[in-house]
Order: structure tokens, then C-alpha cells, then sequence
């Protein structure tokens, strides 16, 4: 079951299965946190958006297809950023050693794989990888204008 | 997420409307499908209800604007909203499909 931990102002926490049928869950808690810090809509579409890449990431790649597993999503802020960490238990990947796609090209070159983490990388002012204790945990970071 | 096909003047029109995410991306493909079959029709993709597209959806975008230039096709994307043509400048779809 998907659940929201916690709700204190300042910090955020879900949980979701390897299921991609969940991610509108995603989109409602990247909506709150979004709206606790007042961002505009734009930039509310970029955190979505980059949020709902990395961890469809996890969703699809992360686990042996057919076992169920789960992504930790949270997020909390200090004055300057706003940080989101997704943590999952699957086999250890490394989302940022992706090479970027080329977004020059024309259409009947164009593959889409890698679009993900580029849009990550596009959206977010900093990204960054680490394995620990079995685990991925990947930190997202954004800038906030006040 | 909803679409809705519509034929006319000789092009296939098809309308967005809500958000489209991974999960939605699934059955969304499959509404599309239609669109593949377009020789001698150009596309319209009305994207003014659409609210949100995640590179799930851009693929399906991409997959189609393939399928319709092998058939000589057009494909333009119409009424979409200011901050999705952003998205879509980001990724480089812009030069891509023509807007109107």
C-alpha cells in the first residue's frame, strides 16, 4: 500500500510499490510539497517532471520483473534548497552515469532512451548518486529564488 | 487522462486532455494507435487540455511523428499550453513537430 509517513511541514515522505499505476501519488505529494513552498507553475511542472523520471526509473529497472518492491520518496527543505531523496532496495544502478541524449537531432535519428535523466539533470541544479547499506539513494536538489 | 479521435476535413484530429504521465502512457499508446494509420491524412495533436507530459508521453509523440513522415504526413501539435512548450523546447521536440 502506498502511504504518506509523514506530513510535518519541513519534511515530506512516501512510500510507492514497483508499480507504474502509482506514480499519479507521486504527482499529488510533489504537488504539496510544491505548494507548501509556493513555487510557480512552471517550476511545479519541472519537479513533477523530474521526479516522476527518476523514479519510474527505479519502477521499471530497479527490481527482477515479476517481484515486488518499493521506492522511498522524500523531500525537505532548508531556506536556499528544496531536496527530494529517493531510496529503493533493487539491484544497484547509477542513473547519472547515463549518457545525455543528443536533442539536436532530427526525428528519425532520435532514440528516446536516456530522455529521463536528461530532463532530470535539466530540471534539477544538482544531482547525485550514492549506494549505501544496500540500498540507492539518489538526491535531487533545486534552488529556490526568495 | 482522455482522448478523443475526430476526423475532419481530410486530417485526424486528436484531442488531449488531463495529464499525461507514465501510467496513463499505457492506454494512451493504444488510443493513439489509430493515428498510425494516417496515409494521406496529416495529423493534428489539440493539446490545449493537456496539462502535464512526461517523457512516456513524449515518446508516444516521437513514435508517431516517425510513423507519419515515413507515410508523408504531416504532424502539428495545436493550443498547446506556454510551460509544456517549455518541455518541449527542453528535449529539442520543438524543432521537431510544428506548431500551431
Amino acid at each position: 500500500m502506498p502511504q504518506t509517513n509523514s506530513k510535518n511541514p519541513g519534511h515530506w515522505a512516501l512510500t510507492l510499490s514497483n508499480n507504474v499505476q502509482e506514480i499519479p501519488l507521486l504527482n499529488a505529494f510533489v504537488d504539496e510539497v510544491c505548494e507548501f513552498h509556493d513555487l510557480d507553475p512552471m517550476t511545479t511542472l519541472e519537479m513533477n517532471l523530474a521526479l516522476e523520471e527518476a523514479v519510474v526509473n527505479v519502477m521499471t529497472y530497479g527490481y527482477p520483473e515479476g517481484t515486488k518492491g518499493y521506492v522511498d520518496i522524500s523531500a525537505q527543505s532548508d531556506s536556499g534548497s528544496l531536496m527530494f531523496i529517493i531510496s529503493d532496495s533493487g539491484k544497484p544502478f547509477d542513473p547519472t552515469a547515463r549518457e545525455d541524449v543528443d536533442t539536436s537531432l532530427p526525428a528519425d535519428q532520435r532514440d528516446i532512451g536516456g530522455l529521463g535523466i536528461f530532463l532530470v539533470r535539466k530540471m534539477m541544479d544538482s544531482i547525485k548518486y550514492e549506494y549505501q547499506d544496500g540500498h540507492n539513494i539518489l538526491t535531487l536538489k533545486k534552488k529556490l529564488n526568495q | 487522462m482522455k482522448t478523443t479521435f475526430e476526423e475532419k476535413d481530410g486530417k485526424y484530429i486528436m484531442h488531449f486532455e488531463g495529464r499525461l504521465d507514465t501510467a496513463a502512457s499505457v492506454q494512451t499508446e493504444q488510443e493513439m494507435k489509430v493515428l498510425h494509420n494516417c496515409e494521406g491524412h496529416d495529423v493534428i495533436l489539440d493539446c490545449a487540455q493537456l496539462d502535464y507530459i512526461s517523457s512516456s508521453g513524449l515518446r508516444l509523440f516521437l513514435a508517431l511523428l516517425k510513423v507519419a513522415k515515413a507515410k508523408g504526413s504531416k504532424v502539428c501539435i495545436s493550443g498547446m499550453n506556454d510551460n509544456l512548450r517549455q518541455v518541449f523546447a527542453m528535449t529539442g521536440f520543438t524543432h521537431l513537430f510544428e506548431f500551431v
